[in-house]
């Protein structure tokens, strides 16, 4: 067992192998002294590695680190990585270099212990941080510091003015940025922790000294000594780094005040990631009085959750440019009908409204295995019922998270302006939408005029979902109807303490062994569904009328959990399933030329 | 939920004063009817931890809100109380009010996946259930909630907040970086409460913090065969006592108590184990195993031997500022996850533990992290070692069923392994006394 093994434990660092050539430096942290290392020319590339599996993280360390982390590991166990180059910024970095070290997988292993403070004992701290640095990498690769090269490396740190809006928050994966790319009309920069690296351009004296240094007959001899190359550098260099746009991690964070509603942004998509500690911070202190619109958007850093990331994306950039892709669309002669069409995760709905907005008619199918196929079955029916045809039809708009599988659909709109729109017609006065569906929920804050002001939506987990209570009912052997109604019946308040699905079926499988009355043990997962939704609601803040909608809204025991929850009535309407389909029909008519 | 709960949002000064005086109670209860199973040195112990958090809570002005790792030697010789916040937190869950707190954190935007013991606080503070002291001062060590929670808490309610930033390997240079900035939070806590502070008496209590320390490595060897009468709760309050009080003379007295208590000790022929990490002191199917068992005891965690040096110091007492510079920089929760693992080889190897446990207390990245090197190493050392995960603070986060299954199969293999050990030992002992009667006898072999 190593005695103690710490920032020096991969040194002296195995030499590049012979034929192999100097290997790329990789870097995960804008805090990391890159230029540094261009100076002793080593090429420098960011990670932006995106693991399919954390197989490998989860056996060297542990499931529940951030996304980002354990994608590190898997991308550094790759034998053509050979060079990391790690800041202690946070306790998975320090985590993974401990696991990467152990490993001893990589020939050039090395962390840069990062002052949490930047006043001038910090800067000494960090300069010693970078001649370490440089010792060990001048050791390892044999190779001598250029300032030159080191100064044709800096990019400029340029600022956009132009308009855009900003991904903010923690390690935007490539993923996450395509994705907010193609889902927002505006351009998009990337200041995310890893993202936004500018550092300030080098001063003209670092190359001035340093060819005094190198040919002092050519140079007046009058001036005072030239100091090393190298140290000079360092000494600018450490401040350089260290006076970056501080990440969340530094003790002084004021550095980052402007970085919302800075000139020509039109909207912040916040990005938090599950078990990084730091920028869900930030954003619960910037969001409530934000000059622009925050979306916050959060993600285990993987691709997995896409679909709905998309929906939220979309929907935020409805907010911030409009519906255009609907637009335009001549109206015709003949008579107006338009469909709109929700895929959600457990019924595919359709309705069909006139030139009036009335409805025609209306269908709700399970989706079941085929997104493409439920669509097109309900598309039929609707329009056998309507009696009509396809070529009757003006518009057909797609909603829900398979929109995109609904066959000869004209338009895309996402189900959170579908549903904002489809409640101001079954309840009129509503200014808040609760919307608990299989697969998701969410609330939406309206406007005085009905529009978005602003939505959240659960995360990944089941907590809080319909399919939560599919699972308690399986659980407890009772068919779905029931379980909608035993809760009513309860007497005495049983605590399901746990918001996640797996501890809570624990929980009762654990009252259930105790014989608590099953009405009471629903009630109580009744009411944590309450709570959960309470907590979706105060983070838009929320407020009465409020409407329910989605299947859950037709399980009257969670209804009157909320109602408890919430202290307040809560609104619920026969056509509520049918919200999303209404909602998308109705923007269709709006949206006609 | 219970009554509590519903009041925090709109009644916090309700929830204040019933928490309050359910930790009054509580001391009192303690002082006056203490266990009589318990070692003196744990009842102690028990009384020290309840007054610390329970007193700091009643007199807010005159106290200092602060981390757990951080040297509190300065604060009580300006004659301030440190307040835990991991302590109030703590608190909280033993009197099962934490959940309310949760929620109340998480409504107000604090993600789900932080660390409960900082999240029961921020809502416990959010709430305003709590308040906070005139001065919040936090160090770096152990983990990133400390760089968020206290941050976050001084912005809020508008007070001085000292943060020390702790690299993290020694040298003497990151010494005298530590040893400044503690003596600049120093000067302004003197300026802060208006006191003046006397090095002298500053010095008798860094002094007095290297003996406790020490007295506590001594008590390590002395577990070794004895029944040491550990509960997770006491554990827990030891860590906290060897943290907060450090430096005053109740936590020297503890540590010479635990000496003397260890020594007259019944004899121990079960399974000891080392935890590492907070333990959940609530979660009951975990406390049946291991709560002041005759068969398999809890026989020390890296919670209370995390600033002990095995190897003596660099810097006494004389230069007070180094002294504690140095136990932070070296503590093992800090700097890289191998001296952790060290330190917990160090505390199996001292105390004859049969196995250890890493507990992953939710949102721990630092444990989590290290989790599986731990058991790599620990186990390369002779040491079977388990990974349970769970929550220290928020039991509704840990139900504990399936970990205590997993913790009991563990002890059953511990057992095993022992009795096995055992029975080669006796065979050995065996093998040699029939020698010895054969030499004697000059018969050859009598088997």
């Amino acid at each position: 067992m190593s005695a103690d093994v710490g920032a020096e434990a991969a040194w002296p660092p195995k030499s590049p192998q012979s034929g192999q050539g100097e290997p790329i430096v990789w870097y995960p942290c804008k805090y990391a002294p890159v230029e540094l290392l261009a100076g002793f020319g080593a090429e420098c590339r960011p990670v932006d590695f995106e693991a399919d599996t954390f197989e490998d993280a989860d056996r060297l360390a542990h499931p529940n680190l951030c996304g980002f982390g354990k994608s590190l590991i898997a991308f550094a166990l790759k034998p053509e990585v050979r060079a990391l180059v790690l800041t202690s910024c946070c306790d998975v970095m320090r985590r993974v270099y401990d696991v990467l070290s152990a490993e001893g997988c990589l020939d050039f292993l090395w962390i840069v212990d990062l002052p949490h403070l930047t006043g001038p004992r910090e800067r000494l701290r960090m300069r010693r941080e970078l001649e370490r640095l440089a010792k060990g990498w001048r050791a390892y690769s044999g190779r001598e510091f250029d300032v030159g090269r080191a100064i044709a490396s800096f990019a400029p740190p340029l600022e956009r003015q132009d308009e855009r809006v900003t991904l903010l928050g923690a390690h935007g994966p490539a993923s996450l940025y395509e994705l907010t790319e193609a889902a927002i009309s505006l351009p998009v920069e990337n200041l995310t922790c890893t993202g936004g690296r500018r550092i300030a351009a080098p001063p003209v004296h670092l190359a001035q000294d340093a060819r005094n240094k190198a040919c002092p007959e050519h140079c007046e001899t009058d001036l005072p000594e030239s100091p090393e190359p190298l140290e000079a550098f360092i000494d600018w260099y450490a401040d350089a780094l260290l006076d970056q746009t501080p990440c969340m991690r530094m003790a002084d964070i004021g550095g980052r005040e402007g970085q919302v509603g800075a000139p020509g942004q039109r909207g912040v998509v916040y990005h938090t990631m599950k078990f990084c500690d730091y920028y869900g911070f930030e954003y619960l202190t910037t969001h409530g009085d934000a000059p622009v619109p925050m979306l916050k958007v959060e993600t285990d850093g993987t691709r997995q959750s896409v679909g709905q990331l998309r929906t939220r994306l979309e929907a935020f950039d409805e907010t911030l440019v409009g519906m255009n892709s609907a637009r335009n669309v001549p109206k015709g002669d003949g008579p107006v009908y338009v469909m709109g069409v929700d895929s959600g995760s457990t019924s595919t709905d359709a309705v069909i409204v006139d030139g009036e907005g009335n409805v025609v008619a209306s269908q709700i199918l399970p989706t079941g295995a085929k997104a493409t196929r439920s669509a097109r079955m309900v598309m039929d029916m609707v329009m056998k019922k309507a009696g009509l045809a396809a070529d009757d039809l003006t518009l057909t708009v797609a909603t829900g998270y398979g929109r995109d599988s609904i066959p000869d659909a004209d338009t895309q709109i996402t189900e959170i302006t579908c549903h904002a729109r489809g409640a101001r017609v079954l309840a009129p006065d509503v200014r808040t939408i609760i919307d608990i569906g299989g697969q998701d929920s969410k609330v939406i804050k309206l406007d005085e005029d009905g529009a978005v002001e602003n939505f959240v939506m659960n995360d990944k987990c089941a907590a809080g979902t319909g399919r939560f209570l599919e699972m308690m009912a399986n659980t407890m052997e009772m068919d779905l109807d029931r379980f909608c109604t035993e809760g009513l019946k309860w007497k005495h308040e049983v605590k399901i303490s746990s918001m996640c699905t797996v501890f809570a079926e624990s929980e009762v499988v654990s009252l259930v062994a105790d014989d608590t009355p099953v009405p009471d043990i629903i009630h109580g997962l009744d009411r944590s569904v309450g709570i959960k939704v309470s907590s979706l609601s105060k983070r838009v803040k929320g407020e009465p009328p409020y409407l329910m909608t989605g299947g859950v809204a037709k399980n009257a025991g969670v209804v009157a959990a909320i109602e408890e929850v919430f202290e307040e009535p809560i609104q619920t309407s026969d056509e509520s399933q049918l919200c999303g389909a209404l909602g998308a029909a109705l923007l269709g008519l709006e949206s006609l030329g | 939920m219970n009554a509590l709960d519903y009041c925090i949002p709109t009644r916090p000064d309700i929830t204040h004063y019933w928490l309050i005086k359910a930790f009054q109670v509580k001391r009192a209860w303690t002082r006056a009817f203490p266990d009589k199973w318990m070692h003196p040195s744990a009842l102690l112990a028990q009384n020290l931890a309840l007054d610390t958090v329970t007193s700091a809570l009643e007199d807010p002005e005159n106290s200092v809100f602060t981390s757990i790792f951080m040297p509190n030697e300065i604060f009580h010789s300006l004659g301030l109380k440190p307040l835990i916040a991991e302590a109030v937190a703590d608190f909280i869950a033993g009197a099962h009010a934490e959940l309310g707190f949760t929620i109340y954190a998480e409504d107000q935007g604090v993600p789900q996946t932080y660390c409960s013991f900082h999240k029961v606080l921020l809502g416990a503070t959010m709430a305003e259930v709590f308040g906070v002291s005139p001065l919040i001062a936090n160090c770096s060590v152990a983990c990133d909630a400390n760089n968020i929670t206290f941050r976050m808490l001084a912005n809020r309610f508008g007070v001085e907040h000292v943060y020390i930033d702790v690299p993290g390997e020694y040298d003497e240079e990151g010494c005298f970086y530590v040893a400044e900035q503690l003596r600049e939070m120093a000067e302004a806590a003197q300026d802060i409460y208006h006191r003046p502070l006397d090095e002298k008496v500053l010095k008798e209590k860094v002094a007095r913090s290297q003996r406790t320390l020490d007295n506590l490595t001594r008590s390590l060897r002395l577990r070794v065969g004895r029944y040491i009468k550990n509960n997770m709760g006491l554990e827990m309050q030891h860590g906290l006592c060897f943290h907060t009080l450090l430096g005053e003379p109740e936590c020297e007295r503890l540590s010479r108590l635990m000496i003397r208590d260890y020594l007259n000790a019944e004899p121990f022929d079960g399974v000891n184990v080392v935890w590492s990490s907070t333990t959940p002191f609530f979660c009951i199917p975990l406390q049946r195993l291991l709560d002041v068992n005759t068969d398999q005891q809890l026989i020390a965690s890296d919670m209370c031997f995390d600033q002990v040096s095995f190897t003596g110091w660099n810097h006494t007492a004389d230069e007070p500022y180094l002294a504690m510079a140095e136990r932070l920089i070296r503590d093992s929760y800090n700097g890289p996850g191998i001296r952790r693992v060290d330190r917990m080889a160090e505390i199996c190897e001292r105390a004859q533990a049969d196995g250890a446990v890493c507990f992953c207390h939710w949102g721990c990245k630092e444990t989590m992290g290290v989790s599986q090197l731990m058991v790599r190493e620990l186990e390369s050392a002779g040491y079977p070692t388990i990974v349970i995960d769970g929550d220290g603070c928020d039991r509704g986060n840990f139900p504990g069923g399936q970990a205590a299954t997993r913790l009991g199969a563990f002890l059953e293999m511990l057992h095993a392994k022992k009795d096995a050990r055992d029975a080669e030992a006796f065979e050995q002992e065996l093998e040699e006394a029939l020698e010895g009667v054969a030499d004697e006898m000059g018969t050859g072999d009598v088997r």
